[in-house]
């Protein structure tokens, strides 16, 4: 419920409502965009980046927070733990979002046995949060080289041009298998997947199901992994390191069982890394749209393990996340709003940027008004603007929002907001990690027999990612990645050792950098900050 | 800890002033709480955090998520993180037409009388509408609302014949699109990549440095 100065606040936003309906704000010419990014955006805000003193990628730039990860010891006292594996596969999957379940599901339908180890529940992930849709090239109108087009433009040309390739050209066949397996696209009148248009997308190319599509694209994969009977599930039990052989190549994990609180060996002929993003690391102090478990261990440990990053100085801000009411904050605030006409406004209820730019020019923009003491204050000290939802019940229709978007009108609800009639509080959430670990085309990472797909991977989105592909790309790279780790099943993994983990630890030393931070993170602290 | 604005509740049995204007969950955490096995999302949409709780003055238990339930004074409050069901086992891709088999696979459907006790869904569904449905063979009205489904189990907790309708549900969704017509643009999509159509001009593409590839994609315009 709002209260005090928010109310007092909204009474502007109502008063400025009719004169709007009719103001238009021009796109900004690249240049003016260029330097409002420069100025605003968190990306290049450098006193928050620093240079990598170890590692594959010494010298390369990345956060504070990700640094400090990567220079840090491992958490893992290494010379205690018993290195004799506890199970024996041939395909361990770190990971149980939409990435790790595909490339669980098509390495067992190659023939290999398989292990899914994941931090929580099967399916708590990214991917059950993912609304708007995904991206594939089905309509007439559109073609795979748009889409590579569209991609490559969007990542200002920073993408690798084989993944982007394979990325657009596996699309229509795994959206045919997700039909195959059960998966309910929403479809047009006379039975064709429903395309829709987007930001950044020059051809109606977005499928979804409904405003929840990742949940209903993993409930169904969750569903099929209880399918399969060489399938073996491990919940709760994150991985903290990897295991490497005498050549160097990966060869396992060691996992951490969180009920029993102890460590044991998985070995596999092939790891494929498909852990997710970064969003808890809350970088520069940003709230995040992501769950619980995305805390980049991926990053951090296929680096000790001598794999090579890409682009992890690049991060997707969404500019608009919940704000108030604070139990919600960073929780995302789909797109689609604003496509309907939902307006930016400032504390004096003015909009400041033509709502339909791309993320990150909107992003800094918000950021611009707030740091420019243009920003509604909530109790706890906390700025943001006011994202105009009333306004599209004038536009769209009585009760819009809530067939459109019933669990964010829902959400806000049980808290007496109603958002059809006032409007919501947003600022930049963190939202997606651009770069990650670089693979090629079949997944494959810089380190033999270790394969990454989904967020975590990086090379494929260059410095910005488009609405819709990350959906795509968890499941082409899954499959790729599924197949190709699953053809390894013959090999010998050879010793389990922790090797790589003691040269890296030796190599810090002989540095002097000795960090506090413990990594990979798991589970981000809980802080109070509502006193 | 400033205890200033803290209101009591009764937490996992236990008696306990919290700060207002947490949540269920952030409340457990701010007591020592490690949980783990009940939280997934933090955004209502993955189901882990179920909770049942009692407001004051209230004679009615209710139920929630634990992510976005809003603790009050005199609140109490429980976890059901978990709660056990059946899963059928089946093999979609090797069935010509699934939903003829419903009968066997969730033989438990037909046992409902439509008593309504798992009308209890924080996602606001009407399941015993659902599950009626189902009986019904009314299978698209069925599956009407359970996109919003998150799975959580709190409907199959309440039901006294132990049907889980979220189970239930979710097989008639996979069944119903096996039985849909294959969608036309798709189809006709994929002829059109067998038959190489893109593939020249794909590898043309690809091959441009970045400057041709930027002015090309300039002249491609919006379709
Ligand atoms: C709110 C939100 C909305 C989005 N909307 C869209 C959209 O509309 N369209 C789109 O294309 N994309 C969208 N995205 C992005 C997209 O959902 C994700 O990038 C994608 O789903 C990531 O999939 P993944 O399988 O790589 O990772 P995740 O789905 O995050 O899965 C990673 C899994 O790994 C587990 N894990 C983490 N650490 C460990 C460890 N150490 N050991 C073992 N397991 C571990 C996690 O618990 C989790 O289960 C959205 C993202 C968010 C957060
Ligand atoms: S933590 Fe996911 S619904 Fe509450």
């Amino acid at each position: 419920m709002y209260s005090g100065a928010m109310s007092d606040a909204i009474e502007k936003v109502n008063a400025t409502r009719e004169r709007r309906k009719l103001e238009q704000i021009a796109l900004l010419p690249e240049e003016a965009a260029q330097k409002l990014l420069n100025s605003y955006h968190p990306d290049y805000r450098e006193s928050a980046f620093r240079n990598l003193r170890v590692g594959v990628n010494c010298g390369a730039r990345t956060t504070h927070e990700i640094a400090d990860l990567l220079e840090s010891f491992s958490d893992l006292d290494y010379t205690k733990i018993d290195l004799r594996p506890e199970y024996d596969t041939d395909v361990l999957v770190l990971g149980g979002g939409g990435a790790g379940a595909t490339a669980a599901l098509f390495a067992e339908s190659n023939g290999a046995r398989v292990m899914l180890a994941t931090k929580l529940r099967l399916g708590n992930s990214n991917t059950i949060m993912a609304m708007g849709g995904m991206q594939v090239s089905v309509d007439e109108r559109d073609s795979p080289v748009r889409h590579y087009c569209d991609t490559m433009a969007a990542g200002k040309f920073a993408g690798r041009e084989c993944l982007v390739k394979a990325l657009v050209n596996d699309g229509p066949q795994i959206v045919k298998w997700l039909l195959d397996i059960g998966v309910d696209f929403d479809r047009d009148a006379i039975g064709n997947l429903l395309t829709k248009k987007a930001g950044g997308i020059s051809a109606p190319r977005l499928i979804s199901i409904g405003d929840h599509t990742g949940l209903n694209i993993m409930k169904v994969l969750k569903d099929e992994i209880g399918m399969r009977d060489s399938i073996e599930v491990s919940e709760f039990t994150p991985a903290v390191e990897l295991t490497t052989n005498e050549a160097g190549e990966c060869n396992g994990a060691v996992l951490f069982d969180l009920g029993r609180k102890r460590h044991f060996v998985v070995r596999a002929k092939a790891v494929v890394l498909a852990t997710g993003g970064s969003g808890r690391l809350h970088m520069q102090g940003f709230p995040t749209s992501n769950n619980f478990g995305a805390t980049g261990d991926a990053l951090v440990i296929a680096y000790r393990a001598g794999a090579r990053l890409e682009g992890v100085d690049s991060f997707q801000y969404h500019p608009t996340g919940v704000m108030f009411p604070e139990h919600m904050v960073g929780v995302l605030v789909t797109e689609a709003i604003r496509s309907l006409g939902g307006h930016l406004l400032n504390a004096k209820g003015e909009r400041f940027v033509n709502e339909l730019e791309t993320r990150d020019i909107c992003a800094a923009a918000v950021i611009r008004e707030c740091e420019n003491g243009n920003g509604v204050m909530t109790r706890s000290g906390k700025g943001g603007v006011w994202l105009d939802t009333p306004l599209i019940e004038e536009i769209s229709g009585k009760g819009v929002l809530r067939k459109r978007f019933p669990s964010l009108y829902r959400h806000l609800m049980r808290v007496k907001i109603d958002i059809s009639k006032q409007p919501l509080l947003v600022f930049p959430t963190l939202h997606y990690q651009n770069g990650g670990i670089l693979i090629d085309k079949n997944g494959e990472t810089t380190v033999k027999n270790l394969f990454v797909a989904g967020e975590a991977a990086g090379g494929i989105h260059g410095r910005n990612r488009v609405m819709g592909n990350a959906l795509l790309d968890i499941f082409v790279f899954g499959k790729r990645s599924g197949l190709a780790a699953s053809e390894k099943r013959f090999n010998d993994p050879g010793k389990v050792t922790l090797t790589h983990v003691y040269s890296y630890y030796n190599m810090l030393k002989s540095l002097r950098i000795s960090s506090v931070a413990k990594s990979p993170t798991l589970f981000p602290e809980f802080i109070v900050n509502k006193l | 800890m400033n205890l200033a604005n803290s209101i009591t509740i009764e937490l996992e049995g236990r008696k306990i002033k919290v700060p207002e204007g947490l949540t269920v969950i952030e409340s457990l955490w701010d007591t020592g709480h490690d949980v783990k096995r009940g939280v997934g999302c933090l955004s209502g949409l993955c189901g882990a955090c179920t909770v049942v709780y009692l407001e004051k003055d209230s004679k009615k238990v209710r139920f929630g998520l634990g992510c976005q339930k809003v603790i009050e004074d005199g609140l109490i409050v429980i976890m059901l993180p978990y709660f056990p069901s059946r899963v059928a086992h089946y093999l979609l891709t090797s069935m010509d037409s699934p939903l003829q088999h419903l009968a066997e696979i969730y033989s438990e459907l037909y046992t409902c009388n439509d008593c309504k006790a798992c009308n209890v869904c924080p996602e606001w569904i009407d399941v015993a509408r659902v599950m009626k449905a189902a009986k019904d063979e009314d299978y698209e009205t069925a599956t009407n609302h359970i996109t919003d489904c998150i799975m959580c189990g709190l409907c199959a907790s309440r039901c006294p014949k132990g049907i889980a309708p979220q189970h239930v549900a979710l097989f008639i969704q996979r069944a119903l699109v096996v039985e849909r017509l294959f969608p036309p643009n798709l189809h006709q999509r994929l002829s059109e990549m067998e038959s190489l159509k893109f593939e020249q001009e794909l590898a043309r593409v690809a091959a441009m440095g970045t400057d041709e590839l930027e002015s090309y994609c300039h002249t491609l315009g919006e379709a």
